[in-house]
């Protein structure tokens, strides 16, 4: 007993020796002037996506941004005759966070702190954007071109100067609908379905102020959990309420299943309209196989990229010049149709463009001014699309066309709309 | 040479503690940030799995839904660090019956979400009395699936799907240390404190009383203990230890939703605790350890063909799991046990007694 007690005694000697030494700051001390995950040769950027769960329909986003950049970083700018972005190579890391918020802010945290990513490039989902949005705040860490339409991040970009977004938000989107319902249908009785979050209540919000003093229009309006195994009750429930317009904003695995749902409650809409982050070939390929062809054909959605699917594309530059990326420097075997990647490579170009414009010696600073400096015509975007931002205005992409789902493939049926 | 053996069996528990203590305490010394970050949750995750340990490992009640738990207490934490100003500068509307007051320093917050949370634990403990094994389990499944729906239905206190914002860490009380080694240290002591109290309530009589009842009820009344008030405290306590986990969560990630909380949470602290070790605190570490480096390790895409890269992170988890109850059926914790006992007699016993459970 007595050698424990010694022993005890000793062990707390040594401990207070360490102490003092072990609370001392670790913090990495860098060259003042160095650039975090910049240096003579690469840019280290990386995001977060659901590779799986729930969502992990998005998986090929990050992937198509791959091909994108080994891509850039094999061929010689035509300018400046280097590879890569001024002879800087793109050294991309992407992290699965499941579509869970904790995970995410978890693998932000190595990205940033462990891979000492230059900026977040394309994280993707409402929610996990937002909990990972002031980490980026404190530590001045860039976080652009997220794929999420909330219209958070062209709203507040005062408040989060280190964050900015891509696509057309969805209160816009949910505007133009409204507009599209009024314009064509106008006695029509509309019963929504969307995703009890932001997401789905942006949608919801846009959809109300495009109608404006016609939102009696809007017979019923339901929601459901990401969680929910059966959607049955509420379409159920849709379907009495008289509406003859399903709108659904919701995202792409729900968006299948919801169609399916509605097919099998026995109810026939006149029109069907789904937003367009689900408005995808993969969804409605599913969405067909649920409820037949001819149940999904004619649903409206928007577009504000070209439909790598679509005939009339097939002889298209953009189109052309992404299948022979994706076939190049592409993971093998994938099915290039899926629309995700060419998402994700449209992205990857605009990302190239703002590094372009953040100079040849970018500071995250730099970068995150050029986001506010965006004026250019993405090729994969629909024609007409301006990548267009200024100091007042940070929604990069908010210009889009009606399209209509016929056989495989959408097909665009209006002029060119601006959201915001 | 015999009362030698016995004291330095009966030494090896406190130094292995001593031993971790150094370890945890040097550890910041040697580690980068985002080390430190995985370290800090693994102590986080240690709390809550000591508590499932006691309520499924000493007191046999299995629960699927110590996920609700951790969440309860990641709110509980979050609404009293902002206070009632800091929830209406984020545009939420809290009822006005709610005692949240005007915002404390987060560290304060973690006793009180205990405290909460162990209330919550010990109403879910009464039903709980009328079920056992399968159905209990199915029960606080129930709670697991509902708890995300609640925190949705009640937007204006919780801020439904968008979540609540807290601010961001920072060390308290002006102390002269960086922000992640304050939350490192924080961690770790309440972890410390939870080991401790853990083992002080299980070696004693209540202890005794939990384990008796986990080996077979009827016994355990005809010797005199009352089930129903050891069953429903075991909940009262593993949920207490459950919030205090999820209170530091709240701390760590600034940021609480009901999605960071889904059931798959619950089911994955079941899977780690049975793989750390039931009826063993030291397991706890063990499964706190695999919860959070595996799901990392596991990530790097593209592994192996690319449809399978999508499912890797739970699959390669679920075939841990699988070899790891065939080789050790008694998880972590007992194999490190058992080579201690064999070291000492020679023999090696693969299972413990309480594997049957997992």
């Amino acid at each position: 007993m007595k050698k424990l007690l010694l022993a005890l005694l000793g062990v707390g000697a040594a401990l207070t020796v360490a102490l003092p030494g072990a609370f001392a700051r670790t913090e990495a001390t860098q060259a003042p002037d160095a650039v975090p995950g910049i240096t003579k040769n690469s840019i280290v950027i990386g995001g977060t996506f659901p590779l799986s769960g729930i969502a992990s329909l998005y998986a090929p986003i990050p992937r198509g941004m791959e091909a994108y950049f080994n891509y850039v970083n094999a061929r010689r700018d035509k300018k400046t005759g280097q590879r890569g972005i001024y002879g800087r190579k793109i050294v991309w890391k992407y992290y699965d966070d499941g579509y869970n918020p904790g995970q995410t802010v978890q693998l932000t945290n190595k990205l940033i702190l462990d891979d000492k990513v230059f900026a977040t490039v394309g994280s993707l989902g409402t929610e996990p954007v937002l909990a990972v949005r002031p980490l980026h705040k404190k530590l001045k860490v860039p976080q652009v071109l997220v794929s999420t339409g909330a219209s958070y991040w062209g709203l507040q970009y005062k408040e989060y100067p280190w964050t900015s977004g891509w696509q057309t938000d969805y209160v816009a989107e949910g505007r133009v609908y409204a507009r599209w319902i009024l314009q064509n249908a106008a006695s029509s009785k509309i019963g929504v379905f969307f995703q009890n979050d932001d997401y789905g209540k942006d949608y919801l919000r846009g959809l109300k102020q495009g109608l404006g003093s016609r939102r009696s229009l809007i017979v019923s309006e339901l929601s459901y959990e990401l969680s929910d195994s059966s959607y049955a009750s509420q379409l159920s429930r849709l379907r009495q309420s008289g509406a003859d317009t399903l709108v659904l904003f919701t995202t792409p695995t729900p968006t299948a299943r919801a169609i399916g749902t509605a097919k099998a409650v026995g109810w026939n809409p006149k029109q069907i309209v789904i937003n367009s982050v689900s408005a995808t070939d993969q969804v409605m390929a599913g969405a067909a196989r649920a409820a037949g062809q001819a149940y999904v054909n004619g649903a409206i959605s928007t577009g504000y990229l070209k439909n790598n699917t679509n005939p009339k594309y097939r002889t298209d530059g953009a189109i052309k010049a992404y299948r022979r990326i994706m076939g190049k420097y592409g993971p093998d075997g994938i099915n290039i149709n899926n629309t995700f990647y060419y998402y994700g490579v449209a992205k990857a170009y605009d990302f190239v463009k703002l590094m372009y414009l953040a100079g040849k010696n970018p500071t995250r600073a730099k970068l995150m001014a050029a986001t506010a400096k965006m004026n250019w015509v993405n090729p994969y975007a629909l024609k007409g699309v301006r990548i267009k931002t200024s100091r007042t205005d940070r929604f990069p992409i908010d210009q889009g066309k009606v399209v209509r789902y016929n056989d495989g493939s959408w097909t665009e049926i209006s002029a060119l709309y601006k959201g915001r | 040479m015999n009362v030698v053996r016995r004291n330095l069996g009966r030494a090896i528990g406190p130094a292995l503690f001593l031993a971790a203590a150094v370890l945890v305490i040097l550890m910041p010394r040697f580690m980068g940030e985002f080390r430190l970050l995985q370290f800090t949750l693994v102590a986080i995750y240690a709390i809550a799995l000591i508590g499932l340990n006691i309520l499924t490992g000493y007191s046999g009640q299995i629960s699927l839904g110590h996920g609700a738990f951790v969440g309860v207490g990641a709110y509980t934490a979050a609404l009293l660090s902002l206070g009632r100003p800091g929830l209406e500068a984020l545009q939420l509307d809290p009822p006005s019956w709610m005692p949240l007051g005007d915002g404390m320093r987060p560290i304060f917050t973690i006793p009180i979400a205990a405290l909460v949370t162990g209330l919550f634990g010990l109403l879910i403990g009464v039903p709980a009395l009328r079920l056992g094994g399968i159905s209990l389990a199915l029960a606080t499944l129930a709670i697991a699936v509902s708890f995300p729906i609640v925190m949705k239905r009640f937007a204006e206190v919780t801020g439904g799907g968008g979540g609540i914002n807290l601010n961001l860490p920072e060390t308290p009380f002006g102390w002269d240390i960086s922000t992640r080694h304050w939350l490192f240290y924080e961690a770790w002591v309440t972890a410390g404190i939870v080991f401790l109290a853990g083992w002080l309530l299980t070696r004693g009589r209540i202890g005794r009383a939990w384990r008796a009842i986990r080996d077979g009820e009827v016994a355990a009344v005809s010797s005199g203990v009352n089930p129903a008030l050891y069953k429903t405290f075991a909940f009262g306590v593993s949920a207490a230890f459950a919030g205090a986990a999820g209170a530091l969560l709240a701390i760590e990630t600034a940021y609480v939703n009901p999605d960071t909380f889904p059931v798959g949470i619950s089911i994955l602290l079941l899977a780690s605790a049975v793989i750390g070790g039931l009826g063993s605190l030291a397991g706890a570490i063990f499964g706190a350890l695999l919860y959070v480096f595996l799901p990392i390790y596991a990530q790097k895409p593209p592994i192996f063909s690319f449809e399978f890269a999508d499912q890797a992170p739970g699959v390669v988890f679920g075939v841990f799991l699988i070899v790891i109850m065939l080789l050790l059926p008694g998880g972590i914790a007992h194999f490190f046990r058992a080579l201690v006992v064999a070291a000492r007699t020679g023999r090696f016993r693969r299972r413990s007694r309480t594997s049957e459970l997992a």
